[in-house]
Order: C-alpha cells, then sequence, then structure tokens
C-alpha cells in the first residue's frame, strides 16, 4: 500500500535496514524495499552469496551498492540461505523496477520461522518506523 | 584564430595528428564493452577537432563520451601518432567544469570532499584494530576504496605488515583527492596538507600505500611535494614487499591483472610478477597482459559515473582469467578488485585478491 | 543497448574514417540480424533515403563517410562466428567479427586467414570484404577476393540473397561473389560470410638488404621473381621513409636508396631456408650495401622493426598525411619509386614511401598540413601527378585501399569508356534508387566533381 509517497505493503515482515520479508512454504523470501531502492538509485551490484551459507540474526552476509553507496545486508533470522536471485548478476536494476517481485534477493531456509515475529510488522508498526527513517534521512 | 580552451593550447597539435587510424578500438575498455565508437578515443578526438574547428560546441551533449574514459592509456600505448589521450582527456573535463558542463557525479565527488574526508562521504572509517597516529618507520596509507569498499583486503594486508614484523602505524588519513584531477578539479589541498601533517606528524621516512593511485599523487602532484622535500619515500605495497620472501608456496593456478595505475602509468610489471613467482608455482599469464593489458574498468571515475559499464568492462576481463583457467585472479589495486569482484559471476569459480591479501591467507594456512 | 541513435556524439563519430574526408550522417542504427538489415533496407528505399553500411571505419578512402547524409548502418554488433569447419575448410562469420578475432579463434586449429591488412586488430571482415582487403602476404597468399567463397547480402530494396557456394570449387552461375567482394557498400549489404581458411605455416625466416642505389633494389626484387621463389612477404622502404625513422628512433638505419625485407615461409626449417638462401642469393649478386639474416626470434624482430615503424613514424611528422596504395606490376616498382620522387620535388611535398614490393603495392604516405591551404594544393596535385604516374606505367590506383571518394575523380584514368558504363549500369539494376553509399565512385554526375582528395 501507498504510505507516504512509498509502496510498502503492510502485509510484509521488515528488517530495520528496509528490506522486506515474507513466508514461501518452508522458506523466507528477502528484498528490499521501496524506501530503500528509491533512496538508493539505480542498483548495480548485488553480491550474491553460495547456496548453504549460514546466516546469523543480525550479521551482514552480503553487500549491494548503487553508484556510490554501499549497503550491507543483514540476516533477518538465523538459518541458511536456499538459494539467490541469479537474475540479479547480470540485471541488478531488477531491483528498482520490481523490488516486490522480480528484484527479489534471497530465500532462506529458517531455523525457526518464529523469529519473523521479532520483525517489523503491522501496518502501524510499519508506518511508525518509516515516518521516523524518512526523517532521519531528510536531516542528512 | 585565438585558442577558446586550454586543452587546445595544451595539445592543439596532439589532437590532429590523431590520424582516426582507429586501432584505438582494438584496446579501448569502453569501446569493448559498449561496441560504440563515438566512446573510444578516436570518437573523443574527433569532438575535439571539431570544437577547435568551431563546427560544435563543447557542451553537455559531450559530457556521456569526455566523461566516460577510465584514462587507462591503452589507446596512448597502441596508438602510431602517440596521442596522449589521457592527457587531454583530464584538461578537457578541467575546461567543461570551468564552463559549467560536467557529469553531475563528479560535481558530487568534489563537494563531496568539500565537506567530507573520503569519496564515498563515509562518516564512520573502520578501525582496523590498530592504533593510529603512532611514532613508526613507515605510514600505511589506505586509500578511500581499501578503507570503505575493500576493507576486508586492507585487513589482511596489515596482518601480512605483522606477520613480516613491519614497525608501521596507520594515521586519521583524509582522501588523497588525486582522482579530482582526472574528473575535472583539482587536488583538494585542504585535505593534502592534512595528510602531509599527519604523515609527517608520525617520523615516518616511508609512506607504503595500499593504492597504487594513492601513491602515484603522492609522487607525482605539486601539493604533496612537501614529503620529498622532508625526505619522505612513497611506495606501493607492490613495491615495498619486492624484497621479502614468505616462506609459503600455492598450487593454484594464478593470474595477475596489471592495474592500469601500476603498469601504463608507472611501467611497473615485474615486481608483482615476481612476486607471485615466489609464492605461486603454477603461474599464468592472461592474453592481454602488461602494457596491453585490459583495464577493469573502474578508474578515471567512470566506475562512479557509468556503473554498468564499468562492471561490463570489468567482466570482459574476467571472462580472460576464465580462459586461462585461473583458481586465483591477483591484482594489486583496491579500485580492480572492487570492480572485478562486483563482476564476478558466480559460475566462475575463481578468487580475486590484492596479492598481500593472497600472500596473508597462505601464511595463515601455514600457521 | 539501444540500437538507434542520432545523438551528436555518435554523429560526429559516423562522419570520418581514416581518410580527410568527413561528412555527417542523419542517424545510425545497429541491426543486429539479416532480417533486421532487410527491414531497415526497404524502408530506405521506399523513401528513398541513404545508406551507408560501415564496419570499423578503418578505410582510407572515405568509402565509409555518409557523404549525402543519411542513416549509418554500424555492422560492427553483428560479431558472431557462426561455424569453423576444418573438414571443409571454411569459416562462416558474421560481418562484424574482426579480423583479429577470427585469427584467435583459428588459432586452436592451426589454421589461419591469409589476407591480414596492416588494421587487422580493428578491421571487421565485412569490411576486408566490401574493400577487397589486402596485406603483407598478398604475394603469395592474394587478397580477401581469393578467399570468399559465399556471401549473404541484403540487397537495397530488402530482399535476401545468397551468392556463390560453400563449396571449394563451384563454376555454377555468375560470379556474383566476386562482384560484391570491393564493391565498398555500393551493390549490397553483406550480413554472412563464408570464408576459406588455411594451414598456418609453421616456420619463418627472414632477411635483409640494403641498396645504394635503387636499381639493384629493383633487379633484386626482378630476380627473386625469377628465382621460383614466391616469399611470404617481400617489402620495400625507400630513402625518405628509412630518413624519417632515422630522425625520430634510434634504430640508426642506413640512409640508402632502399631496403628490402624478405621471409618465407613454410611447414620445416629447412623449407623456409632453402627459399631465403634463394633470396640471399640474389640480394648478394645486386651490389647491396649490407645483408642481414635474422637467427634468432630477436633477430626476426630486429629485422621487421624498421618496415613495422614505418608508419607511426610518418604518421607524426605532420598533422596530417594521406597514404596512397598504387600499384603496378612488380618490373615497374623502381619505375614509379623515382617517379614519386619527381613528383615530390616538382610539388615542393614531402613524400616518404614504403610497400610492398612483392605485389607491386606500395605505399606513397604524403605528409602535409590541413590547415594550410597552399600545402594541401600542392598535396592534390602530388596526389593526381601520383594516379596518372601509376596507369603510365600499367598500373592501378588502389591496390588495397579502395576507390570511395579520394580516387572516384581518376577511376575513368584508368577505365576505358565500355567499362564504366557497364559499372554504372550494373549500380542502377542493383540499386536504382541510388540508396546505397551514394556519392562515392563516379556515378550520376560525381565524375569531374572537386572531391578533395
Amino acid at each position: 500500500m501507498e504510505m507516504h509517497g512509498y509502496n510498502m505493503p503492510e502485509d510484509l515482515y521488515y528488517e530495520e535496514n528496509h528490506f522486506w520479508v515474507k513466508e514461501e512454504g518452508d522458506l523466507l523470501v528477502m528484498g528490499m524495499d521501496d524506501f530503500a531502492q528509491t533512496m538508493a538509485g539505480e542498483i548495480v551490484y548485488v553480491q550474491l552469496p553460495d547456496d548453504g551459507k549460514k546466516l546469523k540474526l543480525g550479521k551482514k552476509f552480503a553487500k549491494i551498492e548503487s553508484g556510490k553507496w554501499l549497503g550491507k545486508v543483514f540476516a533477518p533470522v538465523n538459518g541458511e540461505l536456499a538459494t539467490v536471485n541469479e537474475e540479479l548478476e547480470t540485471n541488478p536494476g531488477l531491483i528498482n523496477d520490481d523490488c516486490y517481485g522480480k528484484g527479489w534477493m534471497y530465500k532462506i531456509k529458517p531455523d525457526d520461522k518464529g523469529e519473523m515475529e521479532n520483525l517489523i510488522h503491522g501496518e502501524e508498526a510499519i508506518e511508525k518506523w518509516l515516518v521516523a527513517d524518512i526523517e532521519k534521512y531528510a536531516e542528512e | 584564430m585565438e585558442a577558446k580552451y586550454d586543452f587546445e593550447k595544451k595539445f592543439r597539435e596532439q589532437v590532429l595528428k590523431c590520424s582516426r587510424c582507429g586501432f584505438c578500438q582494438a584496446v579501448c575498455p569502453v569501446y569493448g564493452a559498449t561496441l560504440r565508437p563515438a566512446l573510444n578515443a578516436r570518437g573523443k578526438m574527433l569532438l575535439l577537432k571539431e570544437v577547435m574547428d568551431g563546427t560544435i560546441e563543447l557542451n553537455d551533449e559531450l559530457i556521456e563520451t569526455l566523461f566516460q574514459c577510465t584514462t587507462c592509456a591503452s589507446c596512448f600505448e597502441n596508438c602510431p601518432s602517440g596521442v596522449e589521450v589521457p592527457e587531454i582527456i583530464k584538461q578537457v573535463r578541467k575546461d567543461m567544469v570551468n564552463i559549467g558542463t560536467c557529469h553531475p557525479a563528479f560535481k558530487g565527488m568534489n563537494e563531496v570532499l568539500e565537506k567530507h574526508t573520503n569519496i564515498y562521504a563515509e562518516d564512520e572509517p573502520e578501525d582496523f584494530e590498530r592504533e593510529r597516529n603512532k611514532k613508526a618507520e613507515c605510514v600505511f596509507f589506505i586509500g578511500c576504496v581499501g578503507a570503505y569498499r575493500e576493507d576486508e583486503s586492507t585487513l589482511a594486508t596489515l596482518d601480512l605488515l605483522d606477520r613480516l614484523k613491519v614497525d608501521y602505524t596507520l594515521i586519521d588519513e583524509v582522501c588523497c583527492s588525486g582522482v579530482l584531477e582526472d574528473v575535472g578539479y583539482e587536488i583538494n589541498t585542504r585535505l593534502a596538507e592534512t595528510n602531509i601533517e599527519r604523515i609527517l606528524a608520525t617520523g615516518a621516512k616511508t609512506v607504503i600505500t595500499g593504492c597504487p593511485y594513492c601513491s602515484r599523487t603522492f609522487n607525482e602532484k605539486a601539493p604533496y611535494a612537501p614529503l620529498k622535500e622532508k625526505g619522505v619515500t612513497v611506495m606501493h605495497i607492490s613495491q615495498f614487499l619486492k624484497g621479502f620472501d614468505f616462506g609459503v608456496r600455492t598450487d593454484k593456478r594464478v593470474t595477475y591483472h596489471d592495474p592500469c595505475d601500476l603498469g601504463r602509468h608507472c611501467g611497473i610489471y615485474d615486481a608483482p610478477r615476481n612476486t607471485i613467482r615466489k609464492i605461486a608455482s603454477d603461474f599464468v599469464e592472461m592474453p592481454d597482459n602488461r602494457e596491453n593489458a585490459l583495464c577493469c574498468g573502474a578508474g578515471g571515475g567512470v566506475r562512479g559515473a557509468y556503473a554498468k559499464n564499468s562492471i561490463a568492462m570489468a567482466r570482459r576481463r574476467l571472462e580472460q582469467a576464465e580462459a586461462v583457467g585461473a583458481d586465483v585472479v591477483l591484482t594489486e589495486c583496491n579500485s580492480c578488485v572492487h570492480n572485478l569482484s562486483n563482476a564476478k559471476l558466480r559460475k566462475q569459480k575463481f578468487k580475486i585478491y590484492n596479492t598481500s591479501e593472497f600472500i596473508n591467507e597462505l601464511m595463515e594456512e601455514n600457521e | 543497448m539501444k540500437n538507434l541513435t542520432d545523438g551528436l556524439i555518435d554523429m560526429v563519430s559516423f562522419s570520418y574514417d581514416a581518410s580527410e574526408h568527413s561528412h555527417r550522417p542523419e542517424a545510425a542504427v545497429w541491426p543486429k540480424t539479416a532480417e533486421e538489415v532487410s527491414r531497415i533496407m526497404s524502408l530506405a528505399n521506399r523513401k528513398p533515403v541513404p545508406v551507408i553500411p560501415r564496419g570499423a571505419g578503418t578505410g582510407l578512402s572515405g568509402m565509409a563517410v555518409p557523404v549525402a547524409g543519411g542513416i549509418v548502418l554500424d555492422l560492427s554488433r553483428m560479431n558472431q562466428i557462426v561455424r569453423i569447419s576444418i573438414e571443409d575448410r571454411l569459416a562462416v562469420v558474421q560481418p562484424g567479427v574482426v579480423y583479429a578475432d577470427l585469427e584467435k579463434a583459428l588459432g586452436p586449429y592451426g589454421f589461419f586467414f591469409p589476407p591480414d591488412p596492416a588494421s587487422g586488430k580493428v578491421s571487421t571482415l565485412g569490411g576486408n570484404v566490401a574493400t577487397n582487403a589486402g596485406g603483407l602476404k598478398g604475394a603469395k597468399y592474394g587478397t580477401t577476393k581469393d578467399y570468399v567463397l559465399r556471401l549473404e547480402v541484403v540487397l537495397p530494396d530488402g530482399r535476401i540473397m545468397k551468392t556463390g557456394a560453400k563449396t571449394m570449387k563451384s563454376v555454377s552461375g555468375y560470379d556474383m561473389t566476386r562482384l560484391f567482394v570491393g564493391s565498398e557498400g555500393t551493390l549490397g549489404v553483406v550480413t554472412e560470410i563464408t570464408l576459406k581458411i588455411n594451414p598456418k605455416p609453421l616456420c619463418t625466416s627472414t632477411a635483409l638488404a640494403t641498396f645504394d642505389n635503387l636499381r639493384d633494389a629493383g633487379q633484386a626484387i626482378n630476380q627473386i621473381m625469377h628465382s621460383g621463389i614466391i616469399p611470404s612477404a617481400l617489402e620495400i622502404l625507400g630513402r625518405e621513409t628509412l630518413a624519417a625513422i632515422n630522425q625520430n628512433t634510434d634504430l640508426n638505419l642506413p640512409e640508402v636508396d632502399a631496403m628490402l625485407l624478405a621471409e618465407t615461409d613454410g611447414y620445416t626449417p629447412e623449407e623456409t631456408e632453402y627459399q631465403i638462401q634463394k633470396i640471399l642469393e640474389v640480394f648478394e649478386a645486386n651490389a647491396p650495401k649490407e645483408v642481414k639474416k635474422a637467427e634468432t626470434k630477436e633477430e626476426v624482430e630486429e629485422l621487421w622493426a624498421a618496415r613495422k615503424s614505418a608508419y607511426a613514424v610518418l604518421a607524426r611528422i605532420k598533422t596530417h598525411f594521406v597514404l596512397e596504395d598504387v600499384t603496378v606490376p612488380m618490373t615497374q616498382i623502381t619505375a614509379l619509386l623515382e617517379g614519386i620522387r619527381n613528383i615530390s620535388h616538382q610539388h615542393d611535398i614531402q613524400i616518404a614511401t614504403f610497400g610492398h614490393a612483392g605485389d607491386g603495392n606500395l605505399h606513397p604516405q604524403i605528409l602535409y598540413d590541413g590547415y594550410d591551404t597552399d600545402q594541401v594544393a600542392r598535396m592534390e596535385k602530388a596526389s593526381a601527378d601520383l594516379f596518372e604516374l601509376a596507369i603510365e606505367l600499367g598500373g592501378t590506383l588502389t591496390g588495397e585501399h579502395g576507390i570511395g571518394l579520394s580516387k572516384a575523380p581518376y577511376m575513368t584514368l584508368e577505365h576505358d569508356p565500355v567499362a564504366m558504363d557497364m559499372m554504372r549500369r550494373l549500380k542502377s539494376m542493383f540499386d536504382p534508387h541510388n540508396i546505397l553509399n551514394p556519392g562515392k565512385w563516379p556515378w550520376r554526375g560525381n565524375h569531374g566533381s572537386q572531391i578533395r582528395f
């Protein structure tokens, strides 16, 4: 749904650095949200680690870059990397074109899906967090 | 007719000596990735000739080609007429900035360096777990790319210096700002003075740089002349490591990518190879090497302003590494490591390192 | 990647080739398939609007310069090697494949494509076919035309045609393949090329001789032809070229009337040595100042150094130059060299000559300042005299660089009125609306028009 000029679907779960997470069968799908892709500008590189990489909650597991910006991707849950969106290797701009669809980034096999509940979710919480971040980045 | 621009005053003869033979097209990394003749050196020289003739204006329409040059100097190396294209490009970019015609990315870079200490406008440098600004024989000067983009490689290089028992210190460094000279601006003297002051404060007589462009800036650019006057020698890490024995070897197939700033611009081809031969029994050259090495695509501000094409250029280089069956691609420049790593496809199983980082890994495994 | 442009930077780069001509096109396209070319051609034919096929733009006669405006068809992105069949002894390529890339692809099979223009690192095979490119090995291996078996061609009306056969021999019908080779993009657009390829000789031998007297060098060339040996390269450098090299390098060459450089090739050292001995005997028999034979790789490079530096040295002396390629029967080479020297004196303009003595193809390089109108006028007169001289000596205007714009005004010197008439008719039959590379050659009243060199 439209939220302060950004498309932020309310049924998704959000990691605080603006990556979304949703359930897909046994796996979790992860990508960049509209706020982040807008702020970053044209994405030129997404690190796609090997499948099976162990993910530790809150630890950096990949990098993402636009022209002059470097983003770090932190694990939203404990688990391992099940697969990555290989299309992003040659066409990282998919994140800008369709960040919730064709621009998905990683699929994660979580140790415990329950950890998702610690992510930002629910319309009210999402809006509060987004507004705070809009203000924070406006200052910079 | 009075020359309108400085490039014309300095390089008129040079521009006219371009005989349009097109030999630069074979080696231009920008052309190789785009197959667009307007972007190779001949295309650029033709535009400048027409500017001098008065048939076209130096304006925004020319930005896309005149600011899309990695200044790798392959064209110059292969030019029958000896046209010094990188120097001409750097000068014309200054002329363009003077008349308010500049790629926004470079205008931004100059502004960033007015306010910040590094090209990425990052505020929190990695601390690299080491004390800074202490008295030491050597200063290790990391450079922006090493500090903010390839910090793992930098950390490994520092570990190697520790293993080799080198007496060095880091300083609270700021960007050398050499890149500004490439993209139409001048070295930022405030930044230069800061670096000089902090280097001299350590009492070090040697500065080792992690970046070949930083060492070129220190050695070649006037604002850094006080270093030489005070008896400080500046060298790139590849030069510093020349005399060491590491006591390790690898069986992996290793190849070497010549960074333009070390190779074509400084003529340093053998020192990095001699070091590699000490540690690798299976060293192979890529088809284009030494004077003919294909540029990784990152230089001259192209990575910042034309990132997609820049990565496409790096991909062409990695195809050569794949073709020679390398397990390890070594180079001596963080910008090259960064761009090549970004370009590496998942199916390409080789690893990309700075040589110092790779040696450190071997020594670590050996312990 | 976008495949269409009318942007200023592209229009400027497509205005030029390696000659001194230039003219702006209106647009440029980068087709990827024969079908795309066909659609562009039928559209252009209906308008009608000029279409100028282009490879790497390394031609020296203005062949790819869009002198009548129109659309540049840059074929360099049709760059796939379709097939290499060693068993059938052929390679099938798209027109944008760079000569050197085909060489790299053939290398592992031990094969090569012999006609090797000096621009081979850049030039495209489509361009080589359209200009019938030659090279250093012309004497022994011929030129591009001797290797083209079959072409796919898009005609100006958009129809796609195949010429020739993919066999080593074929006498089926008119030789339409030969008609298109060297037609400089005036009859059709080549979209696929089938080339005959050769096994690459494994060995070479190299020798060099200098002669105080030009006539002795000329006699040596004649006697080499008698010797039963066809060298894989027989190059000549004239006095002016040797002097220019000395002034600009540290090669320290003897300043003599002529230097001859010979290379023989084959599959065993015995074979190439036998041949080079024959040539050395000829050198020795003709009052050489000096004779050298290369025994090591380094010595081979030393002997070639002067020849290989010639173009670059001469390119740096003045801001402008014209590189000609008049060709005469081998018996007339010394007469041609003497004539060039006279022309140089007469018009007070620097002309340095080098070239392929083995096939009679010389490269007088006329050096001048293009911003000095007087020098330009003298250069133009010298060119005109040079062409007349070549024809008088029983030669041709151009051995390998082509007619284009530069030599269009002189074509009637070489071809009789009946031949000119038949060529004009061929052009109008294939291209009735004159959309393909218009303004080149003496068609439609171009003849006699004052095209600058």
